[in-house]
């Protein structure tokens, strides 16, 4: 009986080292996860802040906008609507122009409403007047989310939110 | 006859049984968690050290061509000089002016400071003495509009040349100069720009597989090991440069003499705002500036960098064979192997894109 007893204990003690293990090796997964997931939201913030939003270089005040280029394709292309306002709902679905997809290493492997087959990642934006001032400033916002995370745990947080606000400057 | 105490032959058996059986079980659960104990760490090393190589890139191109805040001249660095050269730059092991290197970046820009000023006198070439105006921003009451020894300083022009000094020491008005070139540098009229300065190159280290970063002047060091690609990619205006614009009487790589654009092609832009700049178009011309600080003037053009880096497990034991190992390793099983680490991002230079 006290052989059993002893053997008893021995077994839960460590399956109860084996669950640190999972547990600090899925915490480990997770934190690479939001390294790389806010790394590529990263990435997306800064190319649509590299699209044109001003005023324009002959000192008329006229204000200028890229509402052409398509950032949802690498590279990028014409037929996009750049800095035009996204459609509701851009960052709760996939929507064209304004979602891509990219591998375990970030790099980019489509676009479009159906998820490519070797996507590990989705990446939403959304671009919106600034209630306060909507003529001159947007909002911006990026989400990421690992797509197999979320088809474990369902929608939940994503893994990564940027959001920063755009003004028009003067050349 | 007497009977002795003990265990039965059944009993014996049973308890072997199940002592085998709780020992398997133990041993199923702790080679995974050996095998997991010795990847963890190395798995949030590899990390580690993508964050840290992200977080540094990141930092300094964001800063890329900020520029002068006070003085005579106001703006950014991409004015007057290129502030994204992709080769090594500076006193030691410079690569030559028309290398262009998809592994290595100097990156300029100029620290928010009150010392912006301009040069009394000519200078140079090769100037070892300097003498700066004493401009209303300067600080009050110090010499060399508060230069002090160990500063580094950049020196330019109207026209696109550029030279970066360390200030080696200050003697009454007069501060000492050391270029950061191995060529004589270039010689600058009195009223030249002098502004602080940073420079850093980062640069790939193929053989050490390491990530280093450069000041331009003495200190050459490793930031991140165990690395296997660093590749920077660039993006900008699809419209030609318009500055540096010299004085008429002068031309540059942009401008005759007599002040008429020379023609540099408009390039397809991807989408309506920027357009890819592939690396031969570094290495075809027209040159700006001189000596060993020559660069093409598509640099001018620069708006956005793409960095990738990929960081590989120090350890050849958790390295497997394959297309996610650029250094082959001794592991045959994929539970002890850490495929590379890949990072890609992108940063769009805020002083470089002023008005856009």
């Amino acid at each position: 009986m006290e052989a059993l007893i002893a053997m008893m204990l021995i077994a839960v003690a460590a399956l109860g080292v084996a669950e640190l293990s999972g547990v600090a090796s899925r915490a480990g997964d997770a934190a690479r996860v939001q390294t790389s997931a806010t790394l590529m939201a990263s990435q997306k913030m800064e190319q649509l802040l590299s699209l044109t939003w001003r005023f324009d270089g002959l000192g008329l005040g006229q204000p200028e906008g890229d509402l052409t280029t398509d950032v949802s394709r690498d590279p990028a292309t014409t037929g996009g609507t750049g800095l035009g306002p996204s459609p509701l709902g851009a960052l709760d679905a996939n929507t064209p122009g304004h979602v891509d997809f990219l591998d375990r290493a970030g790099r980019w492997v489509g676009t479009g409403a159906a998820v490519p087959a070797e996507a590990v990642y989705v990446r939403r934006w959304s671009v919106a007047p600034l209630a306060s001032d909507p003529a001159d400033a947007l909002v911006l916002r990026v989400l990421v989310r690992s797509i197999a995370r979320t088809s474990r745990h369902g929608a939940g947080p994503a893994d990564a939110v940027l959001t920063t606000v755009r003004t028009r400057k003067a050349p | 006859m007497k009977r002795e105490s003990g265990f039965t032959l059944v009993e014996s058996l049973v308890s072997l049984v199940l002592m085998v059986t709780v020992s398997g079980a133990v041993f199923a659960l702790v080679t995974p968690a050996a095998t997991s104990s010795q990847t963890h760490p190395e798995a949030l090393d590899m990390q580690q050290r993508a964050r840290v190589a992200g977080d540094l890139l990141s930092r300094d191109l964001r800063m890329a061509g900020a520029g002068v805040s006070a003085g005579p001249r106001t703006g950014p660095l991409n004015r007057y000089f290129a502030p994204l050269v992709p080769r090594r730059m500076g006193l030691q092991r410079p690569d030559g002016p028309t290398v262009v290197r998809a592994d290595a970046l100097t990156i300029s820009y100029a620290p928010g400071t009150h010392h912006e000023t301009t040069a009394r006198d000519p200078l140079g070439p090769a100037p070892s003495q300097l003498r700066v105006n004493q401009l209303p921003n300067c600080p009050v009451g110090r010499p060399i509009c508060g230069y002090a020894a160990g500063a580094t300083i950049a020196v330019f022009d109207e026209a696109g040349t550029f030279d970066v000094f360390t200030v080696t020491a200050v003697l009454g008005d007069v501060a000492s100069l050391r270029a950061h070139r191995t060529d004589a540098s270039h010689a600058y009229p009195a009223g030249a720009f002098v502004t602080p300065a940073e420079t850093h190159t980062y640069w790939f280290d193929a053989a050490a597989r390491q990530l280093r970063h450069y000041d331009g002047y003495l200190t050459d060091v490793p930031v991140v090991d165990n690395v296997v690609g660093v590749r920077f990619e660039y993006f900008g205006d699809p419209n030609p440069p318009v500055r540096p614009r010299p004085a008429l009487g002068t031309a540059n790589c942009l401008y005759d003499a007599a002040g008429v654009r020379l023609p540099l092609p408009v390039l397809p832009a991807a989408g309506g705002s920027t357009a890819p700049l592939p690396l031969s178009l570094f290495s075809d011309g027209p040159w700006c500036g001189a000596g060993d600080n020559r660069f093409d003037a598509d640099l001018l053009r620069v708006r956005t960098v793409r960095v990738t880096v990929r960081v590989q497990a120090a350890h050849a034991g958790l390295r497997g064979i394959g297309a996610d190992f650029a250094v082959p390793g001794t592991s045959r099983s994929a539970r002890r192997a850490l495929p590379d680490y890949a990072v890609t991002f992108e940063v769009t230079p805020r002083n470089l894109n002023l008005g856009r």
